[in-house]
């Protein structure tokens, strides 16, 4: 007979009920260690999807998603002429913030070395790569934008002609992929006010100088309506990605790293700096949330099994009078921390299927994540039932036969 | 008659603090397999003190029981797997049923039947339930029943392992007089026909003639009683 299941049938709704709350908290942990995977996934995806052995950044700084890296897109030449380049292509990345529909959209412009890159390396699930160079855009399906739809940035509109799966920023926003010409010409946009005040600044300043005074042409060409002062200098890029030879990596490394304007990284050290700069403190947070859920569960379970096993303590003395063995007694409270335990990862993982596609971050339930969560779990419940299995220890079967 | 249960001079002192209470001093028993006997005496006597000996529950710190003829316990020692002796050849009946609350009535009396090693508990649990007059109540929880009928599956449950030796302590403290009888009656009918030996602790004198011995303890010393009734004494 077994003592553990007729126990909880007699005290099924306070069973469940403490199932259920224990679910309920693993969901929350669940949750929590999922949206650190797809914080993470989401972060690398866009230095994995580049596919670049190397990426050349502004000198000093720690590329284009740890800090702003503005390189002069000349690099790209130099880059190409280096021994062992196989390609190198432009790459920027801007955060912008539009509203559609009256909503808020955020957007991660990424620029695409067109035409070498057309977006081939992209987790396409829908549509197709660029065509053409300018006015198209990948975008991914969490913006909520079809195939077809267009977006107007900067005045022009930009027609989505293909769709991404997950292709997320480490802050949870969506990326739109465009060639880098198009993403520089929302970045480097300007009004026309803006453009007709710049003008008289200049013709202002020409007219103080010697330099306007002896060459009035120039305050001609400042005031030519075909001229705009920013596309004087080619825009520049935030970092050039290289594709090397595989085994001339290094060589080519060591020979862009000897140039001063610029730091070279690999894609694993890009990965890196992405990950510790930007979502490590995301991760310790975190981490620091599923320590104390944890303890909070663990905690719930040790006390809801001590009590439970406190109320039979008259019930535990008789048996062992009748010669019950310890290990019996000791594998009833045992059992009914691990049906609790698995009742409420049950619980978990239906709540998670139905909620985690709601949740606002991309919950990612990793292999491991999904083989460490119910064993985890049964390691909480285990420790947590040791104070009621150290009470039947103590209980004295003498107790019995105390009225 | 077969010994079921023989002690010798069992000494038992509880202490607490600079005080020391003697429970039992220097009692011998003997009792008899197919003899129901009562244990009679004042609170504070050394019954219960006498009854956890002889239970093998918590051992006299001085003298000897021999259960059927073989030492088990000796000063305090336990010469012998005592759960697995309890478990085998011992049922318990206490003032209060002491059912197991989460189960039902016919699943106290399988457990017992399942630690006493008893195959098919089931079965046996509803023969001993329709034995003793609660075949009907075999599903209900202990809560559900009344005082006798708890009783009752107590008695079930104690006979259970087919014991050898049946201790009861105060088993009808909480019933009335005719329900108290009844039960004093059962445990003679279980003597008589199952061959135990059975030790009923009681305060209740209106049933003593159902016993065939009777025990008197005082100051944790024992003798015959003078009691009335039609037991030998």
């Amino acid at each position: 007979m077994n003592l553990a299941i007729r126990d909880v049938r007699r005290h099924l709704p306070r069973f469940v009920g403490t199932a259920a709350g224990l679910g309920l908290l693993l969901t929350v942990v669940i949750a929590m260690q999922g949206i650190y995977a797809g914080m993470v996934d989401d972060a690398t995806i866009l230095t994995r999807a580049m596919r670049a052995d190397l990426w050349v950044v502004q000198k000093d700084t720690r590329g284009p998603f740890a800090e702003s890296s503005r390189l002069d897109p000349s690099v790209e030449a130099r880059a190409s002429a280096v021994p062992g380049v196989r390609s190198a292509r432009p790459y920027t990345y801007q955060l912008i913030q539009r509203e559609r529909g009256g909503a808020v959209m955020r957007i991660a412009l990424v620029g695409l070395g067109w035409p070498d890159d057309p977006g081939s390396s992209l987790p396409l699930v829908r549509g197709r790569l660029l065509a053409q160079p300018h006015g198209e855009m990948i975008v991914d399906a969490s913006l909520g934008l079809g195939i077809g739809e267009s977006l107007v940035l900067a005045g022009e509109r930009y027609r989505v002609v293909g769709l991404t799966a997950n292709a997320l920023t480490s802050g949870g926003d969506s990326v739109a992929f465009l060639s880098v010409a198009d993403t520089q010409l929302v970045a480097f946009d300007q009004p026309a006010e803006a453009v007709v005040l710049e003008r008289a600044r200049i013709v202002e300043r020409l007219r103080r100088t010697d330099l306007g005074r002896g060459q009035p042409a120039l305050e001609e060409l400042a005031t030519d309506p075909r001229w705009r002062a920013p596309s004087l200098a080619s825009p520049p890029v935030a970092a050039v990605l290289i594709a090397a030879d595989p085994h001339r990596v290094a060589e080519v490394r060591r020979t862009m790293r000897s140039w001063g304007d610029v730091s070279v990284y690999t894609q694993a050290e890009e990965e890196a700096l992405l990950l510790g700069g930007v979502v490590e403190r995301a991760r310790m947070q975190i981490g620091l949330f599923s320590v104390i859920l944890t303890l909070t569960a663990g905690v719930i379970v040790m006390m809801v099994m001590y009590n439970l096993t406190l109320e039979k303590t008259h019930d535990l003395a008789v048996l062992k009078l009748m010669g019950a063995p310890r290990l019996r007694l000791l594998g009833m409270v045992l059992q009914q921390a691990w049906l609790l335990g698995a009742l409420g990862y049950a619980l978990a993982y239906v709540l998670g299927e139905l909620a985690y596609p709601m949740f606002p971050r991309r919950v990612l339930i990793t292999t491991t994540l999904a083989w460490a969560a119910p064993l985890a779990t049964f390691v909480v419940v285990t420790l947590a039932s040791m104070l009621g299995v150290s009470h039947v220890m103590r209980v004295d079967p003498a107790r019995a036969l105390e009225g | 008659m077969a010994e079921a249960v023989r002690a010798v001079g069992l000494t038992k002192t509880y202490v607490t603090g600079t005080t020391s209470v003697v429970a039992l001093d220097d009692v011998s028993i003997t009792l008899a397999s197919g003899t129901v006997a009562a244990l009679l005496g004042p609170s504070g006597s050394g019954k219960s003190t006498l009854i956890k000996a002889l239970g093998f529950v918590s051992p006299a710190d001085r003298g000897e029981v021999l259960f059927e003829g073989r030492s088990v316990v000796k000063d305090g020692t336990a010469l012998a797997d005592l759960s697995e002796l309890r478990r085998r050849h011992l049922g318990f009946v206490f003032q209060k049923a002491n059912l197991t609350s989460f189960l039902t009535a016919r699943e106290n009396v399988e457990i017992a039947c399942e630690l006493g090693g008893k195959g098919d508990g089931r079965r046996r649990a509803r023969e001993l339930l329709a034995y003793l007059d609660v075949a009907g109540r075999e599903r209900s929880y202990p809560e559900m029943l009344s005082g006798g009928e708890q009783q009752r599956v107590a008695i079930a449950r104690a006979l259970a392992n087919e014991p050898s030796l049946i201790l009861a302590d105060e088993p009808t403290a909480a019933l009335d007089s005719v329900r108290s009888r009844t039960v004093m009656e059962l445990f003679r009918k279980v003597a008589h026909e199952r061959g135990a030996a059975v030790l009923v602790v009681t305060h209740d004198h209106r049933a003593l003639d159902v016993f065939d011995v009777l025990y008197e303890m005082e100051d944790g010393r024992i003798r015959p009683a003078t009691a009335a009734g039609g037991a030998r004494r």
